[in-house]
């Protein structure tokens, strides 16, 4: 009997998984979600629904979802022996059902008050029969690895394990280019890990017109002679070039002989707008210098002002990021000899265009595209789980070392620097002069000579045999106490909630995918009967 | 009088010229425009909306300048009733556009000055013009406004009841009479508005004679109009001269109000820097001497403007926009040695196309200006002369045409002037005794 | 450069504003006053102190806060408006503005009046307190008296400080949905207790929805607004009125 296993990289913009064969050790089959199960696009956003409804609730949808997904991979159910998850403390936290207090807080002072303990997230083997409904057999073994601290866990212990940065000589960063952007530095012997929350710009969400990597994306933009071409992803997940687009003119589009419809924008699609806009004058920061201040990338597709605003935020939050790292460690961003570009996002980006923006360090000339490492970690860990111990290992010194950006003044200020350079247009003359006020090391020019290694073949399974699946509560509920009259809905920012009228009273949805979440809530505002919890919809 | 002759004076330039407190030049060889924005109904419900009100129009004003490029502006606002009843309120008005017209000049360099034109609240046939409480509001507003305006005006009232009973029936008599008692009102009202002047370091500016002359004015109308003959409203601008003369005799230096349309003759007279307005007031009225008003002017203005949007902006910035390119033209012809030209187009303009006009280019009003000083005996005696080398100078100017009516008119009212007696007392007495009738006419007001 | 053409005929503004308000201008004609001034300009707090230091031994303190320090900031007001100085220059004058009245207070033996005051948190639980650095620094350039309780603060000692300080506004910064809920607890608490100023709340994680949600809540978009908001506060606008002004 055939004998599979199954790797789950939790992220916080979607799960992706892959079946593994576990004799021959290859992967058969894989699928990605278009969302998160819960509510919301960034950790805290999921945090905080998972206090509110209860962790219990959280957990409950994100089985829900796995579950879907498993079916999606389409393998015997039967012939599954182990499941092994990879991902932040925060998404291990949800799936496990465990305290996320200390994750929700980072404040002493709070935990303190609230009797919360900080955990210690060690490494575990769980069995299937742990996870209340999860459609696995009950000894199938579920392989947990640890965490190292509240904002740095398996994802970033992956992030180097795969990487093998530790083992070469040379001073490098790796970062994992995600909702929480891990980033690594490794100079001297030593691992300095760090976490820069640089929002969902950088995969694709909090951009108007935004959406993750899957069919019908546009992931990047190239600037030709006849304007500027547009890479959209097909249904393979392969990036196919498109037509060919001018920003000024909505829909003024030169035929090409593609029919690819694009129908969004990615993170590195994102990228690649920001340098070709910025490098041609469309964009002088903070403004889109078109006519009407917009850039138009097709019907309905389009980038604004707030876009760059927010891609800005994301940006910065990154190069403040490496910058604290390499001021803290007594180095030179120049120093760093190789970058190692890691999740969907860094995969995906064309490095020169990430370094012409800063998302690299400028004068880094060797990049590694290490693909999805929290992927191919959990793959790791399904085909042999003794690789617990090595993570393990890695988690103790990690601990030693981690860095938080949060609290140090270094990324404060530069922080700020970054935030005046996209927000306020201050030229980088002015940034690098104020690095000296400040005393710090130099931001040099982008020297943009980089020699590109791609080392994804561990993860091939992503760009091959992928169903993408929308997670998505679609079912009616029915709410007592509804006058219909449809406040809600003509109150709801991204039209998630359908209204329909049955016999006996209104029954209402909300499709998760595209929900807010707990910050939003304008739904439960707009009602006026007071009858509308958003919660209903979630458990 | 200051000027030799007529061919000495020009716009630009007076002989007398005033400098505000933070050095802009009036009369000192360049034109500079005068923007006056009025306040929209409703928007002198109270303080605060008063206040918005005049930042907007101010603001709008100052910013065109910078915009197109204007070096220096004036900008005057006509008190409404509430700002001159109110002390605080004209003050706050002053200090805010004093406080605009700082930040202009702080970021930009920009020249500008503020004139506060009192209202007087003084109804001649309802108060007394000395003792009455409005009477005080009057001076209170002037020392209020006297803390931070650059300069101060006002448009009295003396002798508007005789006026305004005199000029329906075509009274000369007395239309003479309503002007000696402005005069003796300016008398009793300028010497006190110079006292706060000089205590404040402001500029105490000027009158005029737009409550009687400029009504007789507006009623002479245009060519379809026959209310009023246009050789009557001359003989009222020319006489007017005698009261307007009385601010700069108690000490005002100028400049001059923009709607004193006998400003060239005061001008001819006593050398002071005058604001004038012509073509560019048509958005408040009409006038037939719309170019030759720039003849001799140092302040280029508008009479009023209220509030509005306008495709180009708002009104004040619009307005602001004409007159200042109207000053740039003029300085342009000054820079290339063309003024005289260019001065000679303005007055040829409207030489003959009224009465009107014709009294008030340079060398006829050169002319009334010496009968003036030539007989300045009296507030009388100087007003007759003035009507009377005014009516001399219409008569002998056959390019000057009249209808048939406009020149009976003119020959009685001058037959009728000839007749009045000789010496103010006398007809002071004889105009006491037979304008008592008249409502609300209290010769106390006048000291009288 | 003069903007005035040689006849005086028009003025290039255009030229003058390129040459003239891109420059640092001066602040006074006494030199005492524009060295403080200058060192304020450039940012340069120890210098400041120095500087200070010195001149305080010739001059009367207030004299040096008045004529030297403030119409230094106020110089690089304006040149952060028109954006030739940025965020975090301004940032630095601020600093070395405070530095300088600091030892000026001391001289005096007192503190300095200031236009008003304001108490300033980042929610309890959440430590991302960069939006407090950028509005604690803003609002001391303004001349407000900044209450500046740092980071993590427990919601009962945001209320004690109001209690205490009396404050004309109170601003809140959050990067996480989870700490921003401290927000609506102490808006219903100032309310209880009849303390209805403006709650001005913005960060990371913070929307316009959420805060508009409950009473006395006002959304900071950006941190460069605050001394604005607080000049209204001043001016004796209520929560509703500046919410009506800055939300919309």
């Amino acid at each position: 009997m055939k004998q599979y296993g199954i790797a789950l990289d939790l992220g916080t913009s979607g799960i992706r998984a892959q079946a593994v064969d576990l004799d021959e050790g290859n992967v058969i089959s894989a699928v990605i979600s278009t969302n998160h199960p819960l509510p919301g696009f960034n950790v805290t956003d999921h945090l905080h629904f998972a206090l509110e409804s209860g962790g219990e609730n959280a957990q409950n949808i994100i089985i829900r979802a796995i579950n879907q997904i498993i079916e999606g991979l389409a393998i015997p159910q039967s012939n599954i022996i182990k499941l092994a998850v990879c991902g932040n403390p925060i998404q291990l936290a949800l799936f496990q059902g465990t305290e996320i207090r200390d994750l929700a807080f980072s404040g002493i002072e709070k935990l303190r008050s609230m009797n919360v303990e900080v955990q210690h997230r060690d490494a575990q083997i769980l069995s299937a029969s742990c996870f209340p409904n999860l459609q696995l057999p009950p000894n199938c073994k579920i392989i947990i690895p640890p965490a190292v601290c509240h904002e740095v866990g398996a994802d970033a212990i992956a992030l180097i394990l795969q990487t093998e940065m530790h083992k070469h000589e040379e001073t490098s960063i790796a970062i994992d280019f995600g909702t929480n952007a891990e980033i690594v530095l490794f100079h001297n012997g030593i691992l300095k890990s760090a976490s820069a929350a640089a929002g969902a710009a950088i995969e694709g969400k909090q951009i108007q017109c935004g959406m993750l990597a899957a069919p019908g994306a546009i992931s990047d933009i190239e600037h030709t002679m006849d304007g500027y071409q547009l890479t959209v992803l097909n249904s393979d997940m392969l990036p196919e070039k498109g037509r060919i687009i001018n920003f000024s003119y909505p829909g003024n589009d030169l035929e090409s002989n593609t029919e690819l419809l694009p129908i969004g924008i990615t993170g590195t699609g994102t990228v690649a707008i920001m340098k070709e806009a910025m490098g041609n004058g469309l964009i002088s920061l903070p403004d889109i210098c078109t006519e009407d201040k917009m850039l138009h990338l097709g019907k309905d597709i389009f980038f604004t002002n707030n876009d760059v605003k927010e891609a800005g935020k994301a940006f910065g939050a990154i190069r403040a990021g490496y910058f604290t790292l390499c001021q803290d460690a007594g180095i030179s961003v120049e120093d760093v000899q190789i970058i190692y570009m890691a999740g969907a996002s860094g995969t995906y980006v064309d490095p020169v265009k990430a370094q012409k923006v800063g998302l690299i360090p400028p004068a880094v000339e060797k990049v590694v595209r290490a693909g999805n490492t929290s992927l191919a970690m959990a793959r790791q860990l399904v085909i042999d789980e003794t690789h617990l111990d090595e993570m393990t290992r890695m988690a103790n010194d990690m601990r030693k070392n981690y860095f938080s950006l949060a609290a140090s003044e270094i990324f404060k200020k530069v922080f700020i620097l970054e935030l005046s350079y996209w927000l306020e247009g201050m030229p980088m003359t002015i940034y690098r002069n104020l690095l000296k006020v400040y005393r710090f090391r130099d931001m040099p020019e982008i020297q943009g000579k980089l020699n590109i290694v791609n080392d994804f073949n561990k993860d091939s399974g992503i760009t091959t045999y992928t169903n993408s699946i929308t997670i998505r509560k679609n079912e009616d509920v029915e709410i007592s106490g509804c006058t219909l009259c449809m406040k809600c809905q003509a109150g709801c920012p991204v039209n998630a909630i359908s209204v329909r009228a049955s016999p006996l009273s209104p029954a209402i949805s909300v499709d998760g995918s595209l929900c807010l979440g707990i910050t939003c809530k304008r739904c439960e505002r707009a009602c006026l009967e007071n009858v509308f919890k958003l919660l209903d919809f979630f458990n | 009088m200051a000027y030799g002759s007529y061919k000495e004076m020009m716009f630009g330039t007076a002989l007398n010229p005033v400098t505000t407190k933070n050095g802009l030049a009036i009369g000192a060889g360049l034109v500079i425009p005068e923007i006056v924005p009025h306040p929209r109904p409703g928007s002198e419900k109270t303080l605060k909306s008063l206040l918005r009100e005049f930042e907007r129009a101010n603001e709008d004003a100052l910013e065109k300048c910078i915009v197109v490029g204007f070096p220096s502006i004036v900008i005057e606002n006509e008190h409404v009733f509430q700002m001159t009843d109110n002390a605080d309120w004209g003050m706050e008005i002053a200090l805010q556009t004093s406080d605009q017209i700082n930040e202009y000049y702080n970021k930009y360099g920009l020249k500008a000055a503020y004139r506060a034109t009192i209202a007087d609240i003084r109804k001649p046939d309802m108060v007394d013009m000395r003792t009455s409480d409005r009477a005080q509001k009057v001076i209170n507003a002037f020392e209020a406004c006297g803390k931070h305006a650059d300069i101060l005006s006002i448009e009295s009232m003396g002798g508007k009841e005789i006026f305004d009973y005199s000029i329906i029936r075509n009274d000369i008599e007395g239309l003479l009479f309503a002007v000696i008692l402005k005069g003796l009102d300016m008398q009793w009202l300028w010497k006190q508005i110079v006292a706060i002047a000089d205590k404040n370091k402001c500029i105490a500016g000027g009158d005029t004679n737009c409550s009687q002359a400029n009504t007789a004015m507006f009623m002479a109308g245009g060519y379809l109009s026959k209310d009023v003959p246009q050789t009557l409203a001359a003989l009222c601008r020319a006489m007017g001269v005698s009261s307007s003369l009385v601010a700069y005799e108690c000490g005002a230096s100028g400049p001059g109000k923009d709607c004193a349309y006998e400003n060239p003759i005061i001008k001819a007279i006593t050398g002071i820097p005058i604001s004038t307005e012509g073509k560019t007031s048509a958005c408040a009225h009409m006038d037939l001497c719309g170019n030759v008003m720039a003849a001799v002017c140092d302040l280029w203005a508008n009479e009023a403007v209220e509030y509005h949007e306008m495709f180009g902006g708002t009104t004040p910035a619009v307005f602001a926009e004409i007159l200042g390119y109207d000053a740039a033209a003029m300085n342009s012809s000054i820079q290339l040695g063309y003024q005289k030209e260019y001065q000679a187009c303005l007055i040829n303009s409207d030489r003959y196309r009224s009465p009107h006009g014709f009294i008030l280019c340079p060398d006829n009003a050169w002319e009334i200006g010496k009968s003036i000083v030539e007989n300045n005996q009296s507030y009388y005696s100087r007003a007759k002369a003035a009507a009377l080398k005014c009516s001399e100078l219409m008569r002998n100017d056959q390019q000057l045409r009249f209808s048939a009516y406009e020149s009976v008119s003119l020959n009685t009212f001058t037959k009728e002037i000839e007749q009045l007696p000789d010496n103010e007392p006398d007809f002071i007495d004889k105009c006491l005794s037979k304008f008592t009738k008249v409502h609300g006419f209290n010769p106390a007001s006048y000291g009288l | 450069m003069n903007a005035h053409d040689s006849n005086n005929i028009f003025s290039r503004y255009d030229l003058f504003i390129e040459t003239n308000s891109n420059k640092v201008q001066r602040v006074s004609n006494d030199e005492l006053s524009q060295k403080i001034a200058e060192c304020v300009i450039e940012g340069n707090e120890d210098e400041t102190e120095r500087v200070v230091k010195e001149i305080i031994k010739k001059k009367k303190p207030m004299d040096i806060i008045n004529s030297g320090l403030i119409p230094g900031m106020k110089e690089v007001s304006r040149l952060w408006e028109v954006g030739v100085y940025f965020l975090p220059q301004v940032i630095l004058s601020s600093d070395a503005m405070i530095a300088g009245i600091r030892l000026c207070e001391e001289k005096l033996g007192m503190a300095i009046e200031k236009k008003a005051r304001v108490v300033t948190h980042t929610a309890e639980g959440d430590i991302h307190d960069i939006g407090q650095v950028i509005v604690n620094a803003l609002l001391n350039a303004s001349g407000f008296e900044v209450i500046n309780l740092g980071a993590d603060v427990p919601t009962e000692k945001v209320i004690e400080s109001c209690l205490i300080y009396k404050p004309i506004m109170v601003t809140g910064t959050a990067l996480m949905t989870t700490t921003m809920t401290a927000f609506p607890k102490i808006a219903a608490r100032l309310k209880q207790l009849n303390m209805n100023i403006p709650f001005v709340c913005g960060g990371g994680a913070v929307t316009e929805e959420y805060v508009t949600g409950f009473d006395l809540g006002i959304w900071g978009k950006e941190a460069s607004q605050a001394p604005a908001m607080a000049e209204d506060a001043l001016k004796g606008l209520s929560w509703d009125e500046m919410r009506k002004k800055w939300n919309g």
